[in-house]
């Protein structure tokens, strides 16, 4: 089975090692990956934030690139998110015919990282192993946008060694939001604060999601806070195997 | 603006904005559940239930038990003046209590009643709702509402399970009518309960079997 | 005096700061965080238990959307409808464009009543017309008779949520104000007797106030019928003791059909208070004869609304059924309470009905204020989808913002239009990510963290530190994997 790669602009930038854990990921499942150097932005960021017109040019781009690839795997559940919400009404009101028939052919092929393990491999068990005290913590646009339900908690319960500890007022908004974080920053860090007093109650030593833009704003205040608890993708602990067994950095 | 120009740029406005909007009442989605599944016996059990749980007394009487049950239940209340609606059957009015028909009364006669003896219209179990159409069986809006005890009289066939049910089975539109299923409350402080804000702080329901 | 009504927050939305700025000073305030938090969950979990038993739930959602939805794209019709009918059985209907023209319509009837003192159901209504500064102007007084509003009024205060107003305000600081305004020195602080005393405060205005103002929850069209629903039974009173009673509604709260009182009540009782039925439901029809008042006017209120309306994406926001179950389950909401939102519509309803009504030229702050989690559109019993508005609000305040040359001072929106430059071919994006690696070195420590940055950054950095950016990006990553035969 072919696939292909978008790493997301934020993930490229300052996520490398979750791409690099896809990969190894994907590959090691029997995946043949690939990754089109075109690709840039999904266009969230500034659909979300009123910039509209500059969205449409970067969701065109995305539906042409991709146009003839077997599938798209994305481990982000926002841009996913943003592709299956939002990119059906920018070609409409941009009136391109053309454009909303790619984007609706495309559609089916494009998977948020766990869904395509579950859904299109049929894997619950990807062979992983992680013998870590881990909390998942429930992104929105995973949670609500894309309703991946169980899935994450089903390749979490497989991973060998991986102690599962759930996160009370899992359903409850971290606070990150996107632009959301620098526009209302004071209360962003208000619910960031409740959320991390639900991540510290656990006791883990990992707190992982499907998205590193959530990660990222726990990870930020941990860091500040000077906690213990790491943040990690959940592609990073899918990629941790036996034989090469996570190790930060990577 | 005249009173009628503005209704006349309001109207416009409104079918300007709904030009291009074809939409049917009857394409509605109503896949709610209408009609109930529980039987006579167990409905009747889930009304009393919810009453109860609001703190509404609840009696049973047969048909021909109810004027003495009546009578009870106003002597036994703790009250002392009553007033009910004008067409009660008058077998139902206990002789030995002092009790005034709502022939017009006055605010200040009504305000000087503890007490009130009124029919209903219909009871719904789900919620525990009685239903008031206030037709001169049920009383005058006010009856129910200044007295601060209500003793009401509900048949059984007139108990349904669904609030769907109730509306299903109104013969026609009621001009006025008051959904009770409560005692008033309130929440606003520190949202604690407290019952009994304004309105009747006490309720008594005789369920008449008439379903026997 | 140790109410937070000393200064009372600005709820005008011509005047309020913005979100983030009138955000800060309730952020320090526990206490209200804390009775925000507290209240928002007992609602919230009796919602979800009562949603979770009833079993057709979903289905019940999907008819109320659907009802309202249907309301709206025929709403000409049914105001015709509700009119005629409410005129036949001896109601009055007025018809008002905008706030003022309401406020002079309902000025004019107390003219004609001669009235000193009103008595009034709570309405939100009543609030976005600013309906009582005009009738104190007149030298009339108006009495709130529900418990909150009541409390507020006398406490100099502003309402903080759409279903219980005041619950930023504890039992010390209710006992203050009625000891105070009612003249109840010896008053305990215990809610019960809290209770019993504004029970007897108001029940002599009720008995002898010949004029009520209400609200309205909905309009009936087929029968020309109003409903009230409500817990304390001040509306009751209200409906049923004065000579004359005046509601106040805005044009969307028609309902075809009296029958689909079965969908709405099913829905707002479990969303708003999370109980299957509440206490008291009202409904009437014009005037009875020998039942309640005998004079019955009706405002019907655009203000903004049929504008609304004309919105293909926004429309649905007038669906709205005044529940409050998106601020109950809101984490923004949780954090702040009302006041934050300078509005009479506080929470994600008020991020989205307040802009609109301003026409978008105030509250523009309003549409950000949220982080787009899309918990109120799950709970919405009418299915709003607020975050889809909210996106399409903050396109419409940047559009705005396009065409003022402070837009080149703005950082978020330089930001914007650069990173979209950059989006736009990859080498340019590898370009920036490389300048933006060197760029931020300077800040970073030896930690291999940023711990504070100017600008924008610096709102980042407020509480969150950033790890550096990593030497190689993925794609340079990629590009340099030695070939596995894959592109």
């Amino acid at each position: 089975m072919r696939a292909s790669l978008f790493i997301t602009c934020y993930n490229d930038t300052l996520f490398p090692e979750t791409g690099r854990a896809v990969v190894r990921l994907l590959e090691r499942l029997g995946i043949t990956l690939d990754f089109l150097p075109a690709q840039t932005c999904c266009g969230q960021m500034h659909a979300n934030t009123g910039f509209r017109g500059e969205a449409f040019s970067q969701a065109k781009r995305f539906v042409q690139l991709y146009r003839d690839t077997e599938c798209v795997v994305i481990p982000s559940s926002s841009c996913v998110a943003m592709i299956r919400d939002q990119y059906q009404g920018l070609f409409e009101e941009l009136g391109n015919e053309e454009l909303r028939r790619q984007f609706a052919a495309l559609l089916p092929r494009v998977f948020e990282l766990s869904e395509f393990l579950t859904d299109k491999l049929g894997l619950d068990d990807v062979g992983a192993y992680f013998p870590h005290r881990v909390t998942y913590h429930a992104s929105c646009h995973g949670l609500r946008a894309l309703q991946v339900g169980d899935r994450p908690f089903r390749l979490l319960r497989k991973v060998s060694g991986l102690e599962l500890l759930p996160l009370a007022n899992l359903e409850r908004c971290c606070g990150f939001g996107g632009t959301f974080s620098v526009k209302n920053a004071e209360v962003s860090t208000a619910m960031l604060d409740a959320k991390l007093i639900d991540v510290l109650a656990t006791g883990a030593g990992y707190c992982t999601a499907l998205d590193n833009s959530c990660l990222m704003h726990l990870g930020g205040a941990l860091h500040r806070q000077k906690k213990a608890i790491q943040t990690i993708h959940i592609a990073g602990i899918l990629a941790s195997t036996v034989e090469h067994p996570y190790r930060a950095g990577q | 603006m005249t009173a009628s120009s503005s209704r006349r740029t309001i109207l416009d406005r409104v079918r300007a904005a709904t030009s291009a909007d074809a939409n049917t009442y009857a394409d509605i989605p109503r896949n709610y559940t209408h009609r109930g599944a529980l039987d006579t016996a167990a409905r009747l059990h889930l009304m009393t239930e919810r009453l109860l749980e609001y703190g509404a007394e609840v009696i049973e009487a047969s048909p021909a038990d109810l004027p003495a049950t009546v009578a009870h239940q106003l002597q036994s209340s703790g009250r002392r003046t009553f007033v009910a609606c004008p067409a009660l059957p008058p077998e139902l009015l206990p002789p030995d209590v002092n009790l005034k028909l709502d022939n017009d009364l006055s605010f200040d006669e009504i305000e000087l009643c503890d007490g009130v003896l009124t029919g209903s219209f219909a009871g719904i179990a789900e919620s525990g709702t009685i239903v008031l159409h206030h037709s001169p069986s049920e009383g005058r809006r006010i009856l129910t509402l200044l007295p601060d005890f209500h003793l009401c009289i509900l048949r059984a066939s007139q108990i349904v399970e669904t609030l769907p049910e109730y509306f299903a089975r109104c013969p026609e539109l009621p001009r006025l009518a008051t959904y009770i299923s409560g005692p008033s409350a309130t929440a606003d402080i520190e949202m604690t309960r407290i019952k009994g804000v304004h309105g009747p702080r006490f309720l008594s329901v005789i369920i008449v079997r008439d379903d026997l | 005096m140790t109410t937070p009504a000393h200064h009372p927050p600005v709820m005008d939305p011509r005047f309020a700061p913005p979100f983030p700025a009138a955000a800060l000073p309730i952020l320090q305030n526990t206490q209200l965080r804390t009775n925000v938090a507290h209240a928002t969950d007992v609602i919230q979990t009796k919602r979800n238990s009562l949603v979770a038993e009833k079993r057709d739930w979903q289905e019940l959602r999907n008819s109320a959307a659907a009802i309202r939805a249907h309301v709206l794209a025929n709403l000409g019709d049914y105001l015709e409808q509700f009119e005629s009918n409410c005129t036949a059985a001896g109601g009055t209907v007025h018809w008002a464009t905008d706030a003022a023209e309401a406020r002079t319509i309902i000025l004019d009837l107390l003219r004609q009543e001669k009235a000193s003192e009103v008595i009034k159901i709570k309405t939100m209504t009543s609030a976005e017309i600013q309906l009582n500064p005009a009738l104190e102007a007149a030298g009339i007084s108006a009495i709130e008779t529900d418990l909150a509003e009541l409390i507020l009024q006398l406490g100099d205060d502003e309402p903080s949520h759409i279903v219980v107003p005041a619950l930023h305000v504890n039992r010390r600081q209710v006992r203050e104000i009625f000891a105070e305004r009612m003249g109840l020195p010896q008053l305990s602080d215990d809610p019960q007797a809290l209770t019993a005393a504004a029970r007897t405060y108001l029940r002599r205005k009720f008995l002898s106030v010949p004029t009520a103002i209400s609200g309205a929850n909905f309009l009936i069209a087929e029968n020309g019928s109003v409903a009230i629903v409500e817990s304390e039974g001040n509306g009751r009173m209200c409906l049923t003791l004065p000579r004359t009673l005046i509601a106040l509604a805005g044009i969307e709260k028609l309902l075809p059909r009296f029958s689909d009182l079965e969908v709405m009540l099913q829905v707002l009782a479990r969303s708003a208070t999370g109980e299957r039925m509440n206490p008291y439901t009202s409904l009437w029809s014009g005037v009875v004869p020998g039942d309640g008042p005998q004079r019955f006017h009706i405002v019907l209120l655009d203000n903004g609304r049929s504008r609304i309306l004309a919105r293909k994406v926004e429309r649905q926001t007038l669906q709205c059924i005044r529940c409050a179950a998106c601020l109950n389950t809101c984490p923004v909401y949780r954090q702040t309470g009302g006041h934050a939102y300078g509005s009479p519509y506080a929470g994600p309803i008020g991020a989205i009905l307040t802009p609109q009504l301003e026409r978008m030229q105030h509250a523009q702050s309003l549409p950000y204020a949220s982080s787009l989690c899309g918990a109120c559109y799950e709970v919405c019993p009418v299915k709003i989808n607020i975050p889809e508005v909210l996106i399409e609000l903050r396109a419409q305040v940047v559009n705005q913002q396009r065409a003022q040359s402070s837009r080149w001072f703005d950082p978020m929106f330089i930001g914007m239009k650069a990173a979209n430059v950059t989006f736009a071919s990859a080498s340019r994006f590898q370009i920036a990510q490389r300048l933006g690696r060197i760029g931020l070195r300077v800040f970073t420590r030896s930690d291999g963290w940023i711990h504070r940055l100017p600008s924008l950054g610096g709102r980042w950095t407020l509480s969150r530190d950033l790890r550096a950016l990593p030497n190689q990006t993925f794609r340079d990553w990629w590009a340099a994997r030695p070939s596995k035969g894959n592109r």
